[in-house]
């Protein structure tokens, strides 16, 4: 846990290291103070014992010359040789005075004792020290420690009187006492302690401790030994020892305490410590705070890479010393800056369209998704019309270039809360923040209105226009997907009514779960033969006769009825599943017409091709091959392909129309004014008809703009040598508009409901039979065919 | 050389008068052999008397020394104590025989000291603790001093039963008194005495010479 943390990993190693270093130092001043003590004190008794013995010596020698001096004394000599006992003893306590012995004794030369002054009346008996008197027979002279009687110990010199002759000898005691050995003590620096050994026991005699040591050391000295040098332990304290014979059961204990001898060192030891600990303490300051300021600006730095983390790089990284930790928070500070920029650009490039520098559709999804909950609005889609045709005719940079002056414009009318974005391609999309209907309305006519400036590129003018599709929130969608695709459809109809503008509530509901469920099962239908073709009559309208019939798909859904294709052709073409189904129908088609010309039912049976189909390089050969087998002549198959299917791919499109044309295939644009394809790009294409959308035949009768539509086309159509077939023709009145104005071929409910094949020929047998019997009565001219 | 010289006159004068008498040659030696110098020999004849010679006898003090280291004397001998020294002397003796004193002095003292008890007398100087001299003083005028060779010889004793007694300074044990007999011829005797080393005092050096 504690090595989480940096900082308390620098001061624990630190201080650790300083503790482990000065304890080495301490207990190696330790362990060489004690050595140096032991030696010392070692040092010390030997040097001690050898002056205590040269001053033993030096005393004796002292004290046997005093002895001397004052046994050669005349008058002594001569009173000692008066043998008159009181004369002798008072002479001995004289002299005794005069040395400072405590004891004179006078002996024989054959050593019964004269005169003693321990004892008045010196009963005759013999010197008590023999082994004295014997040495000093030897030597001239001798001296020794003795107890003596009155249990005192007592230093005796034994020295002759000469008169010249030996005539007596002389004993003198000096008392060894507490101040022999204090003085002792003083010159050898040792305890100096004076013991009497008796068998085991051991009496202490005299010595230079006070007490409570004096005692301890009379207590502890059955501990000592005879060895020359030990320790020896006196209370509390410890001395080192050393025992010196001085006579018989006499010797000298010398002494040095270990204490007093390490005192010293222990003081010096204390002071180190107190510095040691003190070092200590100031080493964990220290390194706590350099620990700190180490640590510190990491923990900033950290802070700061957290702020980045969580994307907050607006917050400079803070500013350190220039250290190696300053530089990695320069460099730090610099790649938050970069991190910023890139950002800002990804996102850029994420939610922004490079092109217009508007909006992207992610932008536009995002920023819709953050409204707030419940709010109202509406969903405006635009795309551009024939902008198609203007990139193929100009060029892509051209198309660009009018994007960029859309974009710019759109932009300019388009102010806060309002959004407005480019989807893809020519379609933009906007969000209109709180608006109903009517603003939506008046939104759409301002957007019209802004298009309809012309752009001039490259001194070109271009009339700009555009479709919109509206829904509106939350009416028509919940969300904005939702609402994007309703506002897309409903712009879709808008373009194909040329309308400019739809809502989508007007274009009815959207098929769309529906749809997704049924591509899936496409593909099933497929196989269990639920496609069914149903054929609607074209009628020649000069001749008034069915001159061809168009093939329509229908889906017999098991479960939901009768399915038109507008409900799911587009997403056949879509999803690609348009690649097995036109085949198909291309056999039914070429068969079914076959057959009924084989049953005497001349009629040119029209298929319907998507773009994809027109851009399928085996298409050709396929057709070519369903005609030969069932023997139907080529002008007997009408191909219908809409303006939109010719837009992708404009040449590979021509090329095989071109061939179906060489087949002898009739070719017709179907679905003609929904789209862009003007009449002099048609002029090029190798069709012979023109179906004219239903959206303007619908009604063409009541409507006067409808008409002069359909009535100039029908004009240009004859004047380019197609032939114009009008779509959803609904009522009688429609008819005879149609054919009055020149129409060539009318097809809708006003002749006949889509029918399966097979009731063909049947209605075809009564239409003829019921037309035959009204030309009777309306007296239509075979003159007009 | 003059006290042996003396005694030998005093000896040849004795013989001169007493012809017909004997003569006594000894030699003391230790029980290990060694010739004894300073020995004393004395015979006492058991009984009768003894013939008187009083003569005045000199014991000088030389370098600091006595000389001679050993004298015997009849009783009743004034022995004299001329100072040959430049230096004082203080010549003292403590022994039961003849307590003296001659304090400090030089050239002749006043008068000569009568030494007029038997036994042994041990002189000293005060003031030189290592000059030391011995007076032997006995009753009998037969007496002779060993010298070097350890050998004594005592002339003119006239033919009779004597009692023999050696004696030296430094004897450790007096050795026993045996009785013998002198005739006209001279008698040799073999005699033995343990007898202590002379153990010289320590002495300063002379300065009289510097003068």
């Amino acid at each position: 846990m504690i090595w989480r943390s940096l900082q308390r990993r620098i001061v624990v190693v630190f201080v650790g290291l300083l503790v482990l270093v000065m304890a080495l130092i301490v207990t190696l001043v330790i362990s060489s103070n004690k050595r140096i003590v032991a030696s010392e004190v070692t040092r010390e008794l030997a040097v001690g014992t050898h002056v205590f013995k040269r001053l033993i010596e030096q005393n004796q020698r002292q004290l046997e010359t005093a002895a001397t001096v004052l046994s050669g004394d005349f008058a002594f000599r001569e009173a000692i040789a008066t043998q008159d006992q009181a004369t002798v003893r008072s002479v001995i306590r004289n002299h005794g005075l005069r040395i400072g012995a405590q004891v004179m004794i006078v002996i024989s030369p054959d050593g019964q004792l004269i005169a003693d002054t321990q004892q008045d009346a010196a009963a005759p008996r013999s010197f008590q020290f023999p082994d004295l008197l014997a040495s000093a027979q030897l030597a001239g002279k001798s001296s020794g420690f003795r107890q003596m009687k009155d249990d005192y110990l007592y230093q005796i010199v034994l020295v002759p009187i000469l008169a010249p002759k030996l005539i007596a000898w002389v004993a003198m005691g000096f008392q060894v006492d507490d101040q022999w050995t204090l003085s002792l003590a003083g010159m050898t620096g040792l305890t100096v302690s004076i013991i009497r050994h008796r068998g085991p026991q051991a009496t202490l005699l005299a010595s230079s401790l006070v007490n409570p040591g004096r005692y301890a050391l009379a207590q502890s000295l059955p501990g000592l030994s005879r060895d020359s040098a030990q320790e020896l332990a006196i209370g509390e304290e410890h001395y080192q020892t050393v025992q010196i014979p001085l006579g018989q059961e006499i010797s000298v204990v010398l002494q040095r305490s270990l204490e007093q001898a390490q005192a010293p060192f222990r003081s010096l030891q204390r002071i180190l410590l107190i510095i040691v600990l003190a070092g200590i303490v100031l080493f964990m300051l220290g390194s706590v705070m350099l620990a700190r300021r180490i640590v510190k600006p990491v923990n900033d730095l950290s802070a700061a890479a957290q702020r980045i983390e969580a994307g907050d790089y607006a917050q400079p990284v803070p500013k350190l010393p220039l250290d190696e930790i300053g530089q990695l928070a320069l460099s730090f500070d610099h790649m938050r800056e970069r991190i910023a920029s890139r950002e800002a650009k990804i996102l850029r490039l994420a939610y922004e369209d490079t092109l217009t520098g508007l909006p992207n559709r992610t932008r536009f999804l995002e920023e819709f998704g953050q409204l707030p909950a419940g709010s109202s609005g509406a969903m405006v889609v635009l795309d551009i019309d024939r902008f198609a045709l203007i990139n193929n005719a100009l060029g892509h940079p051209v198309g660009d270039r009018l994007l960029i002056e859309t974009g710019a414009r759109l932009s300019h009318i388009t102010a806060a809360p309002n959004l407005v974005a480019r989807l893809w391609g020519d379609e933009f999309a906007f969000w209109l923040q709180g608006a109903d209907k009517d603003a939506a309305n008046v939104f759409a006519q301002l957007v019209l209105t802004t298009l309809r400036d012309p752009i001039t590129l490259d001194g070109q003018r271009l009339d700009v226009g555009g479709s919109l599709g509206i829904a509106l929130h939350p009416h028509d969608g919940g969300d904005a997907t939702t609402l994007l695709r309703r506002a897309e459809l409903a712009m879709a109809v808008a373009k194909r009514r040329r309308n400019s503008f739809a809502f989508a509530a007007d274009i009815g509901a959207e098929p769309a779960h529906e749809n997704l469920s049924l591509i899936g099962e496409m593909r099933e239908a497929m196989a269990r033969q639920e496609f069914v073709l149903h054929y609607q009559p074209k009628m020649d309208l000069a001749s008034l006769e069915i001159t061809g019939a168009e093939a329509l798909m229908r889906w017999q859904h098991p479960s939901r009825g009768m399915i038109p294709p507008m409900l799911f052709i587009p997403f056949a073409e879509q999803t690609g599943f348009i690649r097995e189904i036109t085949p198909w129908v291309l056999e039914r088609v070429i068969e079914q017409a076959a057959r009924w010309r084989h049953e005497g039912l001349s009629l040119v049976a029209s298929a319907n091709l998507s773009a994809l189909d027109l851009l399928n390089p085996a298409l050709v050969g396929h057709i070519r091959n369903l005609l030969k087998q069932h023997g139907l002549p080529a002008g007997h198959l009408c191909l219908e392909i809409t303006e939109s299917a010719l837009m992708d791919e404009p040449e590979l499109a021509l090329t095989h129309l071109v061939e179906l044309s060489s087949l002898g295939v009739k070719l017709s644009i179907d679905d003609y004014g929904s789209g862009q394809a003007s009449l002099a790009y048609l002029k090029t294409l190798p069709v012979h008809e023109l179906k004219i959308d239903q959206s303007f035949v619908t009604s063409v009768a009541d409507s006067s703009k409808n008409a002069a539509i359909v009535r100039s086309t029908i004009m240009l159509s004859h004047a380019l040598g197609l032939t114009v077939t009008a779509e959803g023709a609904e009522s009688p009145a429609d008819l005879s508009w149609l054919k009055c104005n020149g129409c060539d071929v009318a097809q809708g409910y006003a002749i006949a409901r889509p029918m399966p094949a097979d009731e063909l020929p049947a209605w075809v047998g009564a239409f003829r039979a019921q037309s035959a019997a009204d030309r009777a009565a309306f007296q239509f001219g075979a003159d007009t065919r | 050389m003059t006290t042996t010289f003396a005694a030998w006159l005093a000896a040849l004068l004795f013989f001169c008068a007493n012809a017909g008498a004997g003569s006594i040659e000894a030699t003391v030696s230790t029980p290990a052999g060694k010739p004894v110098e300073d020995a004393g020999v004395v015979i006492e004849p058991v009984s009768g008397a003894v013939p008187k010679r009083h003569k005045t006898v000199t014991i000088e003090q030389r370098g600091r020394e006595f000389i001679p280291y050993v004298t015997i004397v009849q009783t009743g001998t004034m022995v004299d104590f001329p100072n040959r020294d430049l230096v004082k002397h203080h010549v003292y003796s403590f022994s039961p025989a003849k307590l003296l004193e001659i304090k400090l002095y030089a050239g002749k003292p006043v008068q000569p000291v009568l030494f007029d008890k038997p036994g042994e007398v041990a002189l000293g100087c005060n003031i030189h603790d290592w000059m030391e001299a011995y007076v032997l003083v006995v009753d009998s005028p037969y007496f002779a001093r060993t010298g070097s060779d350890g050998k004594a010889l005592i002339r003119n004793v006239p033919a009779g039963h004597y009692r023999l007694r050696v004696w030296h300074p430094r004897q450790r044990t007096a050795a026993a008194l045996r009785d013998i007999e002198v005739g006209a011829v001279q008698t040799r005797l073999d005699l033995a005495v343990d007898v202590a080393p002379r153990i010289l005092k320590p002495q300063p050096p002379d300065d009289s010479d510097k003068y």
